[in-house]
């Protein structure tokens, strides 16, 4: 869950009284875009991504327009813009415009949970406006700081002192950014960046910082975000309609994590445990249609109800259903599997049968029940299977999942069609 | 701001050793104890560390316990209650709900001075929560292991804290050796000293750190107090991308390294460990880099490449850990703890390929796991056929679903309109075997049914005649004669099966049709062998030689039959019926498609399948010896069931081009899904009589539930068709209706009724009378478009015209729709619906004997219902089955809110 932008990052910053740069919406009229640039001499427009990606700059992916014109070409050049930053890609929807804030001073903000130090953690640099990572280190400040205490002002001043900040900047800084941890902490961030901050000049002279660019990270385990009121499809484009589904059964007692990997893949792995869920994923790679965790002992009825969620999205394509964890410590295997087959009784008796061959690798609490239960479902709906125990390496069994996808797609699945008594393979 | 603890560490570390994290020494408070996890969690664990947890805290159930195998933990509503009730604790186990947590460690650490560790298990801790919760602990000086960890365990000490590693057998996992282990997948601590066991290596402390933002212990903590255990020769470490825990760590005695998570990079979020999301620099390759630094070797452990250190070695896969920690410890002089115990080898516990020929190494015979896993497993095999769970089946059914969109119900996965392509005898059984029969399985059928038939001398006769001379329709006439069919008449019939299933159910007979399998182990005691043979009561009963004769030159094959021959007795008929249905149901009740109840009631079908059919034959041709003039020997050894039932219509054997159009409409009428009224009379009858105590359900009554609920609308009104066309076609002169060259105009026969039709529906209109519907012609689903179709009747008639087959009915009924709409009866081409193609067939199939006089209006009348009943009577099985497996009793009530009342 990620946000990215001033279109919604001035509205947070309001939350905190945190000066931000104006900026209009998509839905600016012509009007209002000309105001700006009157006023300001120099506007960026900026796409609107969902989600976060970074490098827009670099990308050319921000405009600039000193005339209502120019402004115009930009917001039709930028409108739909497509960008692929690592593993990220965004399609944007809408423009911004934002005022430009004519500043001396540029400075870089973030604050996140540092693991080196396993704190909240500022980093600062009055030489912001640029990728952090080009920096010479003595210009950056990481500062550790107490959660309970928070971001205190001497933490902001002693950090600017260190890298030697110019002196104007420091009162102004010292006495603003203290409120962004308020922000930070107490609305379920995980992270929050600003870059840039302009620091801009007022009648008498004294700097404003101003934040021209917003990032941060929430928390989806933290219920603060809910404080702010951000409307859902802002994180739309995060997470499918399956996963949002299955989102919605969220709860503690019982995982509930999924990801579509391969939207076409061919192996629907039902996974118990985040280490099987990282060995499962590694092992499966593009074969997998989700990575998923369903492990933290669900009771029966959540796992049958996440079970149907994935049967109604991805069974009809799925050549191998394929139940995979460790030796579980507390999930109960009868529980767990009874969920997994009743949902494929339903499944079969709602949509018809569909061939698949099931593989499980399993341990775990009443593990031979389990199994018990669910090969009477499986016997009952005529489906070829494999159990393996706790005692075969589970990247073993996984690899075996993947030579049983191979053989289905050579022909067994046409096969076990066969036996079910369909004309012919869907997949 | 933080409690100064060991000496070095920038921040507090409080655990010295690996020896201090579990010992029986600890006193433990659980927080939320009777919560769902800890209730079945914190039991073994105190059991298993000797009774180490002094209390738990519940808000509002102060005072109940926990009961435990080695005594009851109390429980408080808070821990300042418990500590003035006189307990002491140094350590805190937190069950709480995520948002709980952060209070909960609070509430640990300012009311009890005496604390030194909370084990926090909870997980999905908000990151917010989590830096407080470090925080508090930092400044108070308190461990903290996890969150959203399995807790820590000593399998020196025998003692395990806070989550489940070992799961509920801790002993199992928990060797005693000379291995540390810390891993950020809980799961994986337990299967990583499982793993170990298989190359001899054994444990000391294990941790499971979690793999949250915040690892409250992580590695670094983990690593100085690795060094400072003598038990701990080596150690091994799992880890997961993100985070910089494992950075820069100086180890000082040799470790394997797991990172697991390369292609973790390609995810965008979390799936299961928050916290496995790498940065820039933090990603599983750089984790493998940053291990193979602090080990100096070159690159990956893998069992091709095995790259190791006296240091240590990196693997990606958990199962290369047991060999890369002996070869590593090979380089350091030291052996494994003891014998390896199993091995990781891919070892299939359970499978069935359902008869697929897969790849000889996809198709890996299932092995004997370990005890006590064997023993469940072969407990779980000794259960003979399938387990279905019961349930509520009032309108369900597992049995039969008709396609809304189609309108075409599948029996047991088959499609009615396949079924009408199959043979009557391949579907008799389907219902109860739930698969087609093979050629071997209806020469058996054959053979079972016709054995039943000929009701002479049995006043079942007497009865089903007096029925038939009461004016009754061919459905009383046949309850009348199920109703005879009580369980007393098959009593020894299905002891007969129940002893067979019993005989052989563990004797390794997979198909019933294997006349080679040795039997020779099978011993059966007298009791059982009198049941299989004939009284002398039964001594002038030719049926039995006739029977079998009649399966020998059929070629049919069972093994039961060879067994009960070997008994050297005469064999009784109803033990020959037990034989047949035994080798029929053998195949699927091994496969577990079909339970053993479904089996061993299969003879009591047959039975009334049998006397259904005979009780439709007037009384008066029932001789013995003989049916309708057939001899006996003829009906056993070569009449089919297709035969018997046109038999029972007409009085006579159909030709080959007679028997098809019969098969099909049996086929077409098997069922109509779980809500026809005829389904419903079976359901219920079950239902009334309670199948959760299935010995007391009255099949036969069962059927007569479904007879008694098939009336002249429902079943009898595959005359109205028939009728219909009768009256297009009396005057026309058709002679063969199979033959294309009629000679009749059909397209103006058509045009002239749709003319009539449409006069009569305009005067209807202007009259407010009710317009006269046409049979056969429109269906509720099928309509609107400009051209309609009953797909039903497309796949009769593409099937009828691929086999060269011609039917100037249907033909007819083409050209009336067609015809309806171009005189302007129908706003557009309405469908010929299925019920059309009944009549057509079956008027078809009747026409001579009708025009000869063989056969009277009434009789076509009566045949029409009777080929209902026959094909209904399969779908009634089906379901009777069906609900006696799975439903419970009275299920099929409509509850009181649901009822309405009208005046």
């Amino acid at each position: 869950m990620h946000l990215n932008g001033m279109l919604y990052g001035s509205r947070l910053l309001g939350h905190v009284d945190f000066p931000a740069s104006e900026v209009l919406g998509p839905d600016a009229g012509e009007d209002a875009i000309q105001d700006l640039i009157a006023r300001h001499g120099l506007i960026f427009v900026k796409p609107v991504f969902r989600g976060g990606v970074g490098k827009k700059g670099k990308a050319g992916l921000i405009g600039k327009a000193r005339d209502l014109k120019t402004a115009l070409a930009e917001k039709e050049r930028l409108y739909f813009a497509e960008h692929r930053h690592g593993n990220a890609f965004a399609k944007a929807n809408g423009v911004t415009f934002e005022a430009g804030i004519p500043a001396e001073h540029e400075v870089y903000f973030a604050i996140t949970d540092d693991t080196h130090f396993r704190a909240p953690t500022m980093t600062l640099t009055h030489r912001g406006g640029v990728e952090i990572e080009d920096l010479d280190k003595s210009d950056i400040a990481t500062v550790p700081f107490e959660a309970l205490t928070g971001l205190k002002a001497f933490v902001v001043a002693n950090a600017l002192t260190d890298i030697g900040a110019p002196r104007e900047i420091i009162s102004p800084l010292v006495q603003h950014l203290p409120k962004l941890w308020e922000l930070m902490h107490h609305y379920g961030m995980t992270t929050l960046e600003l870059n840039p901050i302009r620091m801009r000049p007022g009648r008498d002279g004294r700097l404003t910082p101003v934040a021209c660019d917003f990032k941060c990270g929430f928390d989806r385990d933290d219920p603060r975000v809910g404080r702010l009121g951000l409307p859902d499809q802002l994180f739309a484009a995060d997470i499918s309609a399956f996963e949002q589904e299955v989102n919605q059964l969220r709860t503690h007692q019982g995982q509930s994590d999924v990801f579509v990997i391969n939207e076409s893949g061919t192996i629907l792995a039902p996974t118990f445990g985040g280490g099987a869920n990282s060995l499962v994923t590694e092992v499966l790679g593009e074969a997998a249609i989700i990575s998923s965790d369903f492990g933290g002992n669900p009771p029966y009825e959540k796992m049958k109800a996440v079970a149907s969620i994935c049967y109604r999205h991805f069974l009809p394509q799925t050549n191998v259903l394929f139940i995979i964890g460790g030796k579980s410590n507390n999930t109960d295997i009868l529980e767990t599997f009874r969920g997994m087959g009743d949902a494929l009784r339903e499944y079969f008796a709602a949509h018809g049968p569909t061939p698949l061959y099931v593989v499980v690798g399993r341990g775990g609490p009443n593990l031979v029940r389990g199994m018990g239960n669910l090969t009477e479902t499986l016997e009952s709906l005529g489906l070829p299977y494999r159990f393996f125990g706790f005692d075969s390496a589970i990247s073993e069994v996984v690899n075996y999942a993947k030579r049983v996808d191979t053989w289905m797609r050579a022909g067994g699945r046409d096969e076990i069609a066969a036996t079910l008594g369909l004309k012919a393979a869907a997949a | 701001m933080y409690h100064k603890g060991i000496e070095g560490f920038p921040y507090f570390l409080g655990l010295r050793s690996l020896a201090d994290i579990a010992t029986r020494d600890d006193r433990v408070c659980v927080l939320n104890v009777l919560g769902g996890e800890s209730r079945t969690v914190t039991p073994t664990s105190h059991a298993f560390s000797g009774g180490n947890v002094v209390f738990g805290t519940s808000p509002g159930r102060g005072g109940q316990v926990l009961k435990t195998p080695v005594g009851d933990i109390p429980v408080y509503n808070n821990v300042r209650e418990g500590l003035d009730a006189g307990h002491a604790f140094d350590t805190g186990v937190v069950y709480l709900p995520p948002s709980g947590v952060r209070d909960g460690v609070a509430e640990l650490v300012r009311v009890n001075p005496g604390l030194r560790k909370i084990v926090i298990i909870t997980e999905k801790i908000s990151v917010h929560d989590a830096r407080e919760i470090r925080a508090m602990a930092q400044a108070n000086g308190i461990d903290i292991i996890g969150g959203n960890c399995l807790g820590v365990a000593d399998s020196w000490n025998r003692v395990r804290i806070g989550g489940a590693l070992g799961g509920d057998k801790p002993e199992e996992s928990l060797l005693k050796g000379s291995v540390a282990i810390f891993s950020n997948s809980g799961g994986f601590t337990t299967t990583i000293a499982q793993y170990l066991a298989t190359a001899g290596w054994g444990t000391t402390t294990l941790v499971s750190s979690g793999k949250d933002v915040y690892i409250h212990y992580a590695a670094p903590d983990f690593a100085h107090a690795f060094g400072n255990d003598d038990r701990s020769k080596a150690a091994v470490l799992y880890a997961e991308p993100g985070g910089y825990y494992e950075q820069g760590i100086d180890w000082t005695k040799p470790v394997v390294a797991c990172v697991v998570g390369r292609w973790k990079s390609k995810l965008t979020r979390a799936v299961g460990h928050a916290g496995a999301m790498a940065g820039s620099g933090d990603s599983a390759e750089d984790k493998e880099r940053w291990f193979m630094g602090a080990f100096g070797v070159p690159g990956l452990f893998t069992p091709e490449n095995p790259v190791v250190s006296a240091k240590g070695a990196v693997v990606t896969n958990i199962a290369d850990i047991p060999a890369a920690l002996t070869a590593v410890m090979a380089l350091n002089g030291a052996a494994p703890d003891f014998a390896p115990r199993g091995d990781l080898a891919l070892k299939p516990w359970v499978a069935n390929d359902q008869g697929l020929r897969l790849p000889p190494e996809l198709a890996m015979p299932a092995v004997t796991a370990p005890e006590p896993y064997a023993g469940q497993i072969a407990a779980l095999g000794a259960q003979v056929g399938a387990v279905v769970a019961r349930q509520n089946m009032k309108d369900k059914s597992g049995a039969s679903v008709m396609d809304p969109k189609t309108q075409v119900t599948s029996v047991h996965g088959h499609s009615v309109l396949d079924l009408a392509l199959e043979p009557l005898e391949a579907t008799f059984a389907l219902p109860l075997v739930h698969e087609i029969a093979t050629e071997n399985d209806r020469a058996m059928l054959d053979v079972a049914v016709a054995a039943e038939v000929n009701l002479v001398g049995d006043p079942i006769l007497v009865a089903a005649d007096a029925a038939r001379e009461a004016g009754n329709a061919p459905n009383a006439v046949m309850a009348t004669a199920a109703a005879i069919v009580g369980p007393k008449r098959v009593e020894r019939a299905l002891g007969c099966t129940r002893a067979l299933i019993g005989l052989f159910a563990h004797s390794g007979l997979r198909d019933g049709r294997d006349e080679e399998f040795d039997a020779s182990g099978i011993v059966c005691d007298d009791a059982t062998r009198a049941l299989f043979l004939a009284t002398e009561a039964e001594a002038a009963d030719p049926r039995p030689e006739a029977m079998l004769a009649a399966i020998a030159a059929r070629g049919g094959r069972s093994a039961f039959l060879k067994f009960l021959g070997g008994l050297g007795g005469r064999l009784s008929r109803d033990a020959i019926l037990a034989a047949i249905a035994t080798t029929i149901a053998w195949g699927p009740l091994m496969r577990k498609r079909i339970s053993r109840l479904t089996a061993e009631t299969l003879p009591w079908y047959l039975r009334l399948y049998g006397v259904m059919v005979g009780a439709t034959i007037p009384g008066e041709h029932h001789r013995s010896g003989s049916l309708w003039g057939i001899p006996r020997d003829e009906r056993f050894g070569q009449w089919t069931m297709a035969d018997l039932c046109f038999l029972a219509m007409t009085g006579k054997k159909p030709t080959p081009e007679e028997a098809l159009p019969l098969q099909m409409l049996v086929g077409l009428l098997i069922s109509n899904g779980p809500g026809s009224i005829s389904a419903q009379g079976a359901k219920g009858a079950v239902s009334a009589d309670g199948p959760q105590t299935p010995a007391r359900v009255q099949i036969n009554k069962a059927m007569v539930g479904f007879l008694t609920h098939t009336g002249y609308s429902h079943g009898g009104n595959g005359f109205e068709g028939m009728a219909f066309l009768l009256e297009q076609f009396k005057d026309a002169g058709l002679t063969d209706p199979s033959d294309p060259a009629h000679g009749l105009d059909l397209k103006a026969m058509a045009t002239a009724f749709a003319r009539t039709y449409r006069r009569e529906k305009a005067q209807a209109k202007e009259l407010g009378t009710e317009v006269r519907a046409l049979p056969g012609v429109h269906h509720p689903v099928f309509k609107g478009k400009p051209v309609n179709h009953d797909p039903r009747e497309r796949f009769i008639a593409e099937f009828m015209a691929r086999q060269g087959k011609y039917n100037v009915f249907h033909a007819f009924y083409r050209e009336l729709v067609q015809a309806l709409h171009d005189q302007g009866a129908s706003p557009y081409v309405f469908c010929v619906n299925v019920d059309a193609v009944i009549a057509a067939l079956l008027l078809a199939l009747l026409w001579k004997d009708f025009k000869s006089g063989t056969l009277t209006e009434r009789d076509l009348e009566t045949a029409a219902f009777t080929v209902f009943l026959y094909g209904r009577m399969i779908g009634a099985a089906a379901e009777i089955d069906d609900h006696l497996n799975r439903g419970r009793n009275m299920d099929t009530r409509t509850p009181p809110p649901a009822c309405g009342f009208v005046v």
